[in-house]
């Protein structure tokens, strides 16, 4: 008899059971023999795979042969007469033995069978495991491949980018090393204007300081202009004010001449009239005295001294009133001149006064004038390249358009670094971030390797217990009989299928192992190149704040209205409401104009035709007054020069003394007649005596004729002691008669 | 639920340079209530771009107006204008105060090949709208003008247009150290319009 042994397998939940039995049952031989039988049955086993039954083979006399009998048994050794030498004793201890064999077997079978279905429950749940595991590693290979399909499309991008960033980064370079270049030579500038402007201050300072010494000069010339001018004010204010109120005397003064010439006038009149009257009865006496002759002398004489004293008199009133006369219109004519001299004061202390105004402001001007010349020349002098003056402000836009220039990239320069700032923390953010993932995938591979691990764990934990069944079933197998080689060789093929999948397994789990470390490699070059692309990120930051601060730039340039005028120029409508306006305002003002100039050109045609009418009749009237008055002066003057020259032949007559009346002016302007007397008795054309008469004197003028020591002696007694001109002149008449009758 | 479809005009070159005038024109009177230029009784109410703006029924700025903005839509089909200018100076010293600078961008390629360009016409209103809207609220920020002013037009344009029988050339009439403030700005998509408006700093501002 042999126990063999059942095999579970476990396949998806489902149990094949495959069980043989068969027993045979062997008298056990002798335990040498059963010892080569055991070895037999053992390597049989082995070879077969079966296990041998743990019972004692005891030789056993076959009571009936089975043609399928595994084992060996030597059958030569008893051949067929042995068999049929059994006794029943024999068969009964066969029998007993092989019961007791029986139930051994049997318990051994049970116990082989419970085994058995630990065994099988150990390889279900062993193989529920492996399905798991086969899940999981399922699972695991998904997620590589969703990985690395996530790492592909990851270096797809990540090559973009790099690529980009790249370029970017190339383009960037170069912009920074213009950049740089242009920063140098900015800085060089800039400190170069800075030198210029430090010495453009010192030279406003020194032309300030210069200014202000200046101003003080000024100040004092101008406040000892002021000084001056208010003198000169006074001067002119005391000036006119004598001046007018010699004005005021004067015209009071030609007021009262005025007055007494025209009494005097009225007066000369009435005596002219007298002397017309006396004149006449003079004439009527002469002719009375011729007609009357030897009337007696006496008494005529009389008559005709008192009428010749009374003439005498008369004739003296009539000049002084005539010199009185003459005083008042000398007096009027001075009163006249001190008028005239007056205004012309007046208009000149007026253009005085304005001059001396526009002298005051175009001094001023002509200060300021100077400063600003002193200050370009000192300028000119300061300032390097520059010649002339027109070269000074050309010379200051320039700087104040480098200034400006330096200024903008200055602030260009300013935003570039804050975009570069900018882009770093972008790109420390990115990196962070890429930080962060890679941690996350190293997690991830670090779970996977530990699964790997525990899987391997589990591999090596079911390969124990794999060689463990193993062994147990080879002692099993050797305890029951031999085993089924096909069923072991199943088993074997099961087991080397599992190994097989082990091995895949590892191989994949290698190959996992392999692609994650290449990953890792891989993380870090996007690391790299993650930082990389940060710098790039920051500079392109940099330059998109340049771009906002120049957008900013030109917005305000453009709200400042600024323009190229080489390609833009600016109109203007013109403004037609003001035009407009304008036009109605002068359009309302001359249509006024021309309203009146219409109502003025009626009303001057009614008066010219007024006029018309009458005009000729007043211009006759006019024509005849004026006639009439030119021959009435003609007449006058006619008459008045008859009366002169009578009067002047009658003086000479009756004084002995041909006068001779010349109005003259003195150098200071006063005027003076001068009356030049010669004597009818003179012996030579110099005997003349000059007097002057000025302002109701008369005064004898040396030259001469009166020079001579009995003149002067004359002029002496008379005039100067006795203050009698008319007895002079009688003295001299009588001296010069009596020299012309006695000679 | 239906999917919304955006329609859109189509909008030749003479149609956006209509727009850009109209707008002008309207945006000018708006600048002129709102400074107070004129007397607010000289100004009527009108519906436009989906608001009530205030036109001048002044006859002698009406026809101004008028004669300005069919110039500038001539200059703007040709894409010689640059940009136009609103110049708001003070009657007694002829002291500039405001400018209303509109910027134009004109696409040449629509002027050199007449091509034509789509977007809607709501879209364009509401643009317009939103800048209307800020001018109206301009009040608010610009400082106030207690003296009597005058307006006047700038326009730049190319050097080589030739000029009109109404306008003359003349200087930018610029404001020294001006502050700006910037408003939206709308695009026919031939041409696009942007608004600033600088004023001339307040002498409260700047003893602040």
């Amino acid at each position: 008899m042999c126990i063999l042994l059942s095999f579970v397998s476990c396949q998806g939940g489902k149990r094949e059971i495959l069980k043989t039995r068969e027993m045979q049952f062997l008298t056990p031989p002798s335990r040498k023999r059963r010892a080569e039988a055991e070895a037999e049955a053992g390597t049989s086993a082995g070879t077969s795979g079966g296990a041998a039954s743990p019972v004692s083979d005891r030789r056993i006399v076959l009571y009936e042969q089975h043609e399928a009998v595994p084992f060996q048994v030597p059958r030569a050794s008893f051949g067929p007469s042995d068999q049929l030498m059994c006794t029943y004793h024999c068969r009964q201890m066969v029998k007993s033995e092989f019961f007791v064999a029986l139930d051994t077997a049997e318990k051994e079978n049970a116990e082989h069978k419970a085994r058995l279905a630990a065994l099988n429950d150990q390889l279900y749940k062993i193989e529920e495991e492996r399905e798991k595991y086969r899940d999981e590693a399922s699972f695991l290979q998904q997620e590589l491949a969703a990985s690395k399909a996530r790492e592909n499309s990851l270096q797809e991008r990540l090559l973009k980018e790099v690529d980009n960033s790249e370029e970017r980064y190339r383009d960037q370079l170069r912009c920074i090393s213009e950049l740089e270049f242009e920063i140098k030579k900015k800085m060089d500038s800039r400190v170069a204007a800075e030198q210029f402007t430090e010495t453009l201050k010192e030279t406003v300072r020194e032309l300030q300081t210069k200014l202000e010494s200046l101003s003080d000069s000024s100040e004092r010339e101008i406040s000892s202009l002021r000084r001056e001018l208010s003198y000169v004010q006074d001067e002119s204010k005391f000036s006119s004010s004598k001046v007018t109120a010699e004005l005021e005397r004067t015209r009071l003064r030609a007021e009262s001449a005025e007055e007494e010439a025209e009494l005097l006038k009225e007066q000369l009149i009435g005596l002219k009239e007298q002397l017309d009257e006396r004149l006449t009865q003079k004439g009527e006496i002469e002719h009375h005295h011729s007609s009357s002759n030897i009337s007696p002398s006496n008494a005529s004489s009389d008559d005709d001294k008192k009428m010749i004293k009374l003439l005498q008199e008369e004739l003296h009133n009539y000049e002084k009133e005539v010199q009185e006369a003459r005083k008042l219109k000398s007096s009027q004519l001075n009163s006249e001149l001190l008028k005239e001299k007056l205004l012309e004061e007046q208009s000149r202390r007026e253009r005085a006064e304005l001059e001396l105004s526009k002298l005051h402001e175009l001094q001023i001007k002509a200060q300021k004038l100077e400063l600003e010349l002193t200050s370009w020349k000192s300028l000119l002098n300061d300032i390097p390249d520059i010649v002339s003056y027109s070269d000074i402000p050309k010379k200051f836009a320039e700087l104040q358009k480098e200034a400006l220039e330096n200024m903008a990239k200055l602030g260009e320069i300013t935003a570039q670094l804050k975009e570069i700032k900018v882009a770093m923390e972008y790109a420390d953010l990115s990196k962070q971030r890429a930080e962060t993932e890679c941690m996350l995938a190293k997690e991830k591979v670090e779970s996977s390797s530990l699964e790997v691990k525990r899987l391997q764990l589990m591999l090596a934990s079911v390969t124990e217990e794999r060689d463990r069944l193993r062994k147990d079933s080879s002692t099993s197998n050797k305890d029951a009989g031999p085993p089924d080689d096909s069923r072991v060789k199943e088993l074997e093929a099961a087991l080397n299928d599992k190994e097989q999948m082990m091995k895949e397994m590892e191989s994949s789990l290698q190959e996992h192992r392999e692609i994650v470390a290449h990953q890792h490699a891989e993380l870090k070059l996007f690391n790299d190149r993650f930082t990389d692309e940060s710098k790039k990120v920051k500079s392109l930051e940099r330059e998109s704040d340049r771009l906002r601060h120049e957008v900013a730039l030109l917005e305000s340039k453009l709200g400042h209205g600024d323009y190229s005028s080489s390609n833009t120029k600016v109109l203007r409508m013109v403004n037609t409401l003001a035009v407009e306006n304008e036009a109605k305002q002068t359009i309302e003002a001359l249509q006024a104009e021309l309203k009146r100039t219409t109502e003025r050109l009626q009303a001057v045609e009614e008066l010219k035709g007024q006029f018309d009418a009458a005009l000729p009749e007043k211009l006759v009237q006019l024509k005849n007054q004026i006639a009439v008055l030119e021959k009435r002066e003609e007449r006058y003057k006619a008459v008045f020069a008859e009366k002169i020259s009578v009067f002047r032949k009658a003086c000479c007559s009756l004084f002995g003394y041909k006068i001779v009346m010349d109005d003259q002016k003195r150098p200071n302007g006063i005027p003076v007649t001068r009356f030049t007397l010669q004597s009818i008795y003179a012996q030579s054309d110099d005997e003349k005596l000059e007097f002057e008469y000025e302002s109701g004197s008369m005064n004898i003028v040396m030259n001469d004729y009166t020079s001579q020591t009995d003149i002067a002696h004359q002029i002496e007694i008379f005039i100067r002691k006795m203050n009698s001109i008319p007895a002079f002149t009688a003295n001299l008449t009588v001296e010069c008669f009596n020299r012309r009758t006695l000679s | 639920m239906a999917s919304r479809t955006i329609s859109k005009d189509i909008i030749t070159l003479r149609g956006s340079a209509a727009i850009v005038s109209e707008f002008f024109g309207y945006a000018a009177n708006s600048i002129l209530y709102n400074r107070g230029i004129y007397p607010e009784e000289s100004f009527g109410k009108v519906k436009k771009y989906g608001l009530t703006l205030l036109l001048t029924q002044d006859e002698g700025v009406k026809s101004f107006i008028s004669g300005l903005t069919s110039q500038l839509s001539e200059w703007l089909e040709a894409g010689k204008l640059q940009r136009v200018v609103l110049v708001i100076m003070s009657k007694a010293t002829s002291e500039v105060l405001e400018r209303w600078n509109f910027n134009i961008e004109t696409d040449a390629e629509v002027v050199e090949k007449g091509v034509i360009k789509e977007k809607s016409d709501k879209e364009i209103m509401r643009e317009i709208q939103a800048i209307m809207r800020q001018i109206a609220s301009c009040i608010t920020y610009l400082p106030c003008l207690d003296e009597a002013c005058v307006f006047d037009v700038l326009a730049y344009t190319d050097k080589d247009t030739t000029v009109p029988m109404a306008w003359v050339e003349s200087d930018a009439k610029l404001i020294n150290n001006p502050q700006m403030v910037k408003l939206h700005s709308f695009d026919t998509k031939m041409h696009k319009v942007d608004t600033i408006v600088s004023y001339k700093n307040d002498e409260w501002e700047d003893e602040e």
